[in-house]
C-alpha cells in the first residue's frame, strides 16, 4: 500500500491546487520557447532561403563589366581546389515573402545545360513539367518558391506589370523542381535580350561539395580589393550572425525579466499554497514527523510540480508550434522549427529558479514554524 | 518513564516573563492514567507540551526513559515522539485529502502493508470499520475524534497524550471518547488534560494545576 504521505498522493488528490502551479510553469515555458522559436525562424529563413548559395561561389565584376573574363581566368589558373563547372550567368530580381516582410531573391539566368547541372548540384533531379526553352520567357522553379510566391504551373514569376518582379514579358513557369532548396532559373538568352544590366556573373563550383567552403574563402580573399564582388555562403552566415547578435542580447534580457517575473509570481503562489497547509504541517510535526522529513516531502512535491509543469510546457510548446507551422508557416514556405533545441534550452532556468525560490520560501516558512500554535489553533 | 524535574516553561509577554509552567516535578509511570486538571489558562496544556517534548522546558528538565529532551536534537525528539507517543488534540485534526484509514496510518513511523492491517484493526476496534474509506468531511465530529484516537494508538505507543479531547463534545460523547482511550491504550500510559473533573473518574492520579504550578496530586 502506498504511503499516505507520498508526495504524489497530495498532488493527485488536490488537483485544483496543484494544477494552477503547474499551469503557470506550462505557460512560462510556452511563452519563452514560443518567442525564441519565432525569433529563430528569421535567421533560419535567411539560411534556408539562400541555402542554394552553399553550392557555389558567386562572383560579379564591380564597376567594369569587362572584368568577368579576367576574374574567370584567375579562378581557373589559381584555384586551390579542383573545380567543377564554372558557369556564366545573369540574375533578375524578384521578391519572396518572409515573416518580416519581402526579401530580394534572384532568378538565375543560365544556359540550357547549366540549368540542368546546377539543379543536379542541388540534388534537384525530379522535375514536373519541362525545362525552359532557349531564349524563351520561361522559368523553372523549386517547390518552396511556388508556395511562397503562391504561383502555379503556367503562372508568371516575372511580368511587366509587377515592378517588384519585373520582366518586359511574362516569364511563365514551365517546370517545377522537387526539392527543399529555393531556386528559380530562366534562359540566359532571354535575360540578355530583355534585362539590365548587361553584366555576366560567374558561378564557381568546387568539384567536391566538401571543398566548396574552402573555395569560397579562397575566392573571397583573392578578390579582396579588386573590381569584384563575391557572394559566399560563409559571408551570409557571418552577416546573419552579426545582424542578430544585438537582437539576441535583447532577447536574453527579455527572457531574464520573464523568468524573474514568473519566479516571483510562483513564489507568491507557493507561499499562498503552503499557507493553506499550515494545519497539516502543524499536525504532522506535532505527532512526530521531523521538520526535515516534512521539508523533504514538500520539496519533493514542489519538484514534481515544477518538473511536470516544465515537461508539459515543452510538450505543449511542441504541439502549439507544430500547429502554427502547419497552419501559418508551411502554406507560405516560411521557416519555423518546433524542435529548435536552443528555444527549449532557454526554458531550463524556469524550473531551476522556480524550484530554488520555492525551496527557499518553504525553508523560511518552516524555519520559524511552531506546531503547538497550530494544535492550539493560534495559527489556523 | 517520563520524569519532569523542576521543569519550567517561560514565555515573554511585552518584555515580561510569564511562567506557563513553574518548577514542575512529575513522574508518569508505565501504564498509568494521569489526569491534568485546571481552569482555562492555568498552564495544563503547556505542561502536556513540555512532557511530550513539543515544547522544551526553559529550565529544569524532562526525560523519557532516562533520556533528557534537552540532550537530543529536534529531529531525534520528533522521532522519539512518533515512535513512542500518541496524540489526541482538542480539535479532531485530520488531513482532509486522506481517508479515515490513511489518517490512522499517519500514526506509524513507516507506513506499509502491515500498518494498513493494524490501522484497519484499530478502526474496527473503534467501531469505524465501515467508514475506513470515508474522508473527514464525510464523518461526524465524534467519528473524527475516534479516528484521531486510532491514529494516536496505532503501533505500540508508550504514552498517549490527550489535550482536552472532549472539549468539543457533549458529555456522553466525551465520556465515550475517554472510555475508548482508556480501554484501547493497552499497556501504554495516558496523560489527559481537561477542565472537566468528571472525565477523570478512571484516572489513577489527578494533578491539579493553578497558575502554572502543581496545586495538588
Amino acid at each position: 500500500m502506498k504511503s499516505p504521505l507520498a508526495p504524489y498522493v497530495f498532488l493527485l488528490r488536490n488537483l485544483s491546487k496543484s494544477t494552477p502551479l503547474a499551469g503557470v510553469i506550462v505557460l512560462a515555458v510556452l511563452l519563452i520557447s514560443g518567442i525564441v522559436v519565432i525569433m529563430n525562424s528569421i535567421p533560419l529563413s535567411i539560411r534556408t532561403t539562400y541555402s542554394y548559395s552553399r553550392f557555389h561561389t558567386g562572383v560579379t565584376p564591380r564597376g567594369n563589366p569587362a572584368m568577368t573574363p579576367t576574374l574567370k581566368k584567375i579562378i581557373l589558373d589559381e584555384s586551390p581546389v579542383a573545380l567543377g563547372p564554372l558557369m556564366t550567368c545573369r540574375a533578375a530580381d524578384c521578391e519572396v515573402k518572409s515573416i518580416v516582410g519581402p526579401w530580394r531573391f534572384v532568378v538565375i539566368a543560365l544556359e540550357q545545360n547549366d540549368m540542368r547541372s546546377y539543379a543536379a548540384r542541388l540534388g534537384a533531379t525530379k522535375l514536373t513539367g519541362r525545362w525552359p526553352r532557349k531564349g524563351e520567357p520561361e522559368a523553372v522553379v523549386s517547390e518552396p518558391i511556388l508556395k511562397n510566391m503562391q504561383l502555379k504551373m503556367g503562372s508568371a514569376i516575372l511580368k511587366p506589370e509587377d515592378s517588384n518582379n519585373y520582366s518586359p514579358k511574362p516569364v511563365k513557369i514551365v517546370g517545377v523542381l522537387r526539392t527543399d532548396q529555393w531556386l528559380a532559373m530562366m534562359p540566359i538568352e532571354y535575360h540578355r535580350a530583355n534585362h539590365f544590366p548587361p553584366i555576366d556573373l560567374l558561378v564557381v563550383m568546387a568539384k567536391s561539395l566538401d571543398e566548396q567552403d574552402k573555395l569560397d574563402h579562397w575566392i573571397y580573399e583573392r578578390f579582396k580589393g579588386m573590381q569584384a564582388r563575391v557572394f559566399a555562403y560563409f559571408k551570409l552566415e557571418e552577416e546573419t550572425t552579426e545582424m542578430f547578435k544585438i537582437l539576441y542580447s535583447i532577447l536574453n534580457v527579455v527572457i531574464g525579466l520573464l523568468v524573474i517575473v514568473i519566479t516571483l509570481m510562483m513564489a507568491l503562489l507557493m507561499n499562498i499554497y503552503q499557507s493553506q497547509r499550515v494545519q497539516e504541517f502543524g499536525l504532522l510535526q506535532a505527532i512526530g514527523l521531523s521538520r526535515n522529513t516534512l521539508l523533504r516531502r514538500i520539496l519533493a512535491e514542489s519538484a514534481i510540480v515544477v518538473f511536470l509543469g516544465w515537461v508539459m510546457g515543452l510538450v505543449s510548446s511542441l504541439a502549439f508550434l507544430s500547429l502554427i507551422r502547419k497552419v501559418l508557416f508551411d502554406p507560405r514556405a516560411f521557416m519555423l522549427d518546433p524542435f529548435d533545441r536552443t528555444a527549449y534550452l532557454y526554458t531550463v532556468p524556469v524550473p531551476i529558479v522556480i524550484f530554488a525560490v520555492s525551496a527557499l520560501t518553504i525553508w523560511t516558512k518552516f524555519h520559524k514554524f511552531d506546531p503547538v500554535g497550530v494544535v492550539e489553533r493560534r495559527l489556523v | 518513564m517520563i520524569e519532569a524535574r523542576s521543569a519550567s516553561l517561560v514565555y515573554e509577554d511585552n518584555g515580561k516573563e510569564v511562567f506557563a509552567c513553574h518548577d514542575i516535578d512529575l513522574r508518569v509511570k508505565d501504564g498509568e492514567f494521569i489526569g491534568i486538571l485546571g481552569p482555562s489558562g492555568s498552564g495544563k496544556s503547556s505542561l502536556l507540551y513540555v512532557l511530550c517534548g513539543l515544547k522544551r522546558a526553559t529550565s529544569g528538565g524532562v526525560a523519557f526513559d532516562g533520556q533528557d529532551y534537552s540532550s537530543i536534537s529536534g529531529e531525534a525528539l520528533a522521532g522519539l515522539r512518533l515512535k513512542n507517543f500518541g496524540f489526541v488534540f482538542q480539535y479532531p485534526y485530520l488531513l482532509g485529502y486522506l481517508s479515515a484509514l490513511e489518517n490512522v496510518m499517519l500514526g506509524y513511523p513507516n507506513p506499509g502493508s502491515k500498518t494498513k492491517d493494524e490501522a484497519e484493526a484499530q478502526l474496527r476496534s473503534l467501531g469505524l470499520a465501515d467508514k475506513a474509506h470515508r474522508f473527514p468531511h464525510q464523518l461526524s465530529g465524534g467519528e473524527r475524534q475516534r479516528v484521531c484516537i486510532g491514529r494516536a494508538l496505532l503501533g505500540t505507543k508508550r504514552v498517549v497524550f490527550a489535550d482536552e479531547p472532549t472539549a468539543n463534545l457533549d458529555h456522553l460523547n466525551g465520556m465515550a471518547v475517554v472510555e475508548t482511550l482508556v480501554s484501547n491504550r493497552g499497556s501504554g500510559s495516558l496523560v489527559m488534560v481537561t477542565h472537566d473533573p468528571s472525565m477523570l473518574e478512571r484516572a489513577d492520579r489527578v494533578v491539579t494545576i493553578l497558575d502554572g504550578k502543581i496545586h495538588s496530586v
